[in-house]
């Protein structure tokens, strides 16, 4: 019995698993999933031709942003996003981290705006490595300038909106997207090259 | 059976339990390779390194790339960990490139773009100059297939002449090392 129990330790101990595996990402852990939400929960309260409303907003990196600081020098791009910490939104501005020559390129800078504080933004965002745009907080008076430009939701998040305003200051385009789904980022580049042609 | 042996008899059931766990861990990890179907790349030489005899635009099956282990990545333009992870596994692909001079054993890369459309699989190509074949999963159902848990995530498979290609290898998230996550991979494959 003794040398038997011996011999199957032995077996065991020596036909074990050779590597051990390399450590999971813990990546989607911190992301709440809302579910299937309305598309679009709000009604615009800008059109293409309209001046665009002005704003001030704190960046997370603590200063003061300023649309009409913009107006006759760059091509503006807002980028509303519902809310941080949830799926499409998280995925969202990564991706235009890396489409910073693109924005260069046709003399545009993105603004990010979310309704949630700078706190609960810095953290988010710095996961997603270094933003090359500012980040604004539209957090309080909650969601003011989304409700500025009519695409503040009913529960207090914002629409998932791109607004592009020319050197002017004037709106040339919006895209309100379904909450649901990432707008496609030829979309946007599209856009961005009718600044340079217009 | 006298009260003596009760805590071996015990320490040897737990012992042949986990025999058991591991022989079954090991078969699940030796399941079939889905069928997915890709459309062959714009890019010629991405065509050659597959193996497959097609034009640009001509749709083909996964099984039928010729190579003796093939890594595919999920990843997304959008996901800022597969960003930082792209000098890696492009390091990886040149490793592997290596070892093949070196020991013959091919290993091929390919990446499947999650919910990502082809200007979006495109602009990552370029961004970090991927050198290998990627592939746009618009509406998810390759990264489904694979069963896919987040980005970045590694299936790594082996290809035996005659036979069907088999799992060998899950990842869900990044590696540390290039040289290490290749180690693994060809463990894994019966290679090491």
């Amino acid at each position: 019995m003794k040398k038997i129990f011996c011999v199957l330790v032995a077996i065991v101990l020596f036909a074990g698993p050779g590597c051990a595996e390399e450590p999971l990402s813990k990546m989607y852990s911190t992301i709440y999933d809302p579910g299937k939400l309305k598309p679009i929960d709000s009604e615009l309260r800008v059109k293409v031709g309209d001046p665009a409303p002005d704003f001030a907003l704190t960046s997370v990196a603590g200063d003061v942003v300023r649309l009409s600081d913009y107006k006759g020098r760059t091509n503006v791009v807002l980028s509303f996003i519902p809310a941080a910490w949830t799926p499409v939104c998280s995925g969202q501005w990564p991706g235009y981290n890396i489409a910073r020559t693109e924005f260069e390129k046709n003399n545009a800078i993105l603004l990010g705006i979310s309704v949630d504080n700078i706190p609960t933004l810095y953290a988010w965002t710095e996961q997603m490595g270094e933003l090359w745009f500012p980040v604004l907080s539209d957090f309080f008076p909650h969601g003011a300038v989304a409700q500025k430009y009519g695409v503040l939701r009913s529960d207090g998040t914002a629409e998932r909106a791109l607004i592009y305003i020319n050197k002017k200051g004037i709106i040339s385009a919006i895209h309100v997207s379904d909450i649901n789904i990432r707008p496609p980022l030829e979309d946007i580049f599209q856009e961005l090259q009718k600044f340079s042609e217009s | 059976m006298k009260t003596k042996y009760v805590p071996a008899v015990l320490t040897l059931l737990f012992f042949v339990g986990f025999v058991f766990f591991v022989l079954n861990e090991t078969a699940q990890a030796e399941e079939a390779m889905p069928e997915v179907t890709l459309t062959l790349p714009e890019n010629e030489k991405h065509i050659e390194y597959l193996g497959i005899k097609g034009s640009p635009g001509e749709t083909f099956s996964i099984t039928d790339i010729d190579t003796d282990i093939l890594l595919i990545e999920l990843f997304s333009m959008y996901c800022p960990y597969c960003q930082a992870e792209a000098p890696l596994i492009n390091e990886f692909y040149e490793l592997a490139s290596v070892q093949e001079k070196e020991q013959g054993i091919r290993i091929k890369v390919i990446g499947l773009g999650a919910s990502n459309t082809q200007f979006e699989v495109d602009h990552f190509r370029d961004t970090y100059d991927v050198p290998f074949p990627l592939f746009p999963d618009k509406d998810l159902s390759m990264y489904k297939k694979f069963g896919g848990e987040g980005t970045p995530g590694f299936i790594g498979s082996l290809y035996k002449q005659g036979e069907k290609p088999v799992i060998v290898l899950r990842q869900s998230g990044g590696f540390q090392t290039a040289e290490g996550f290749l180690a693994l991979l060809l463990q894994r494959a019966g290679y090491q």
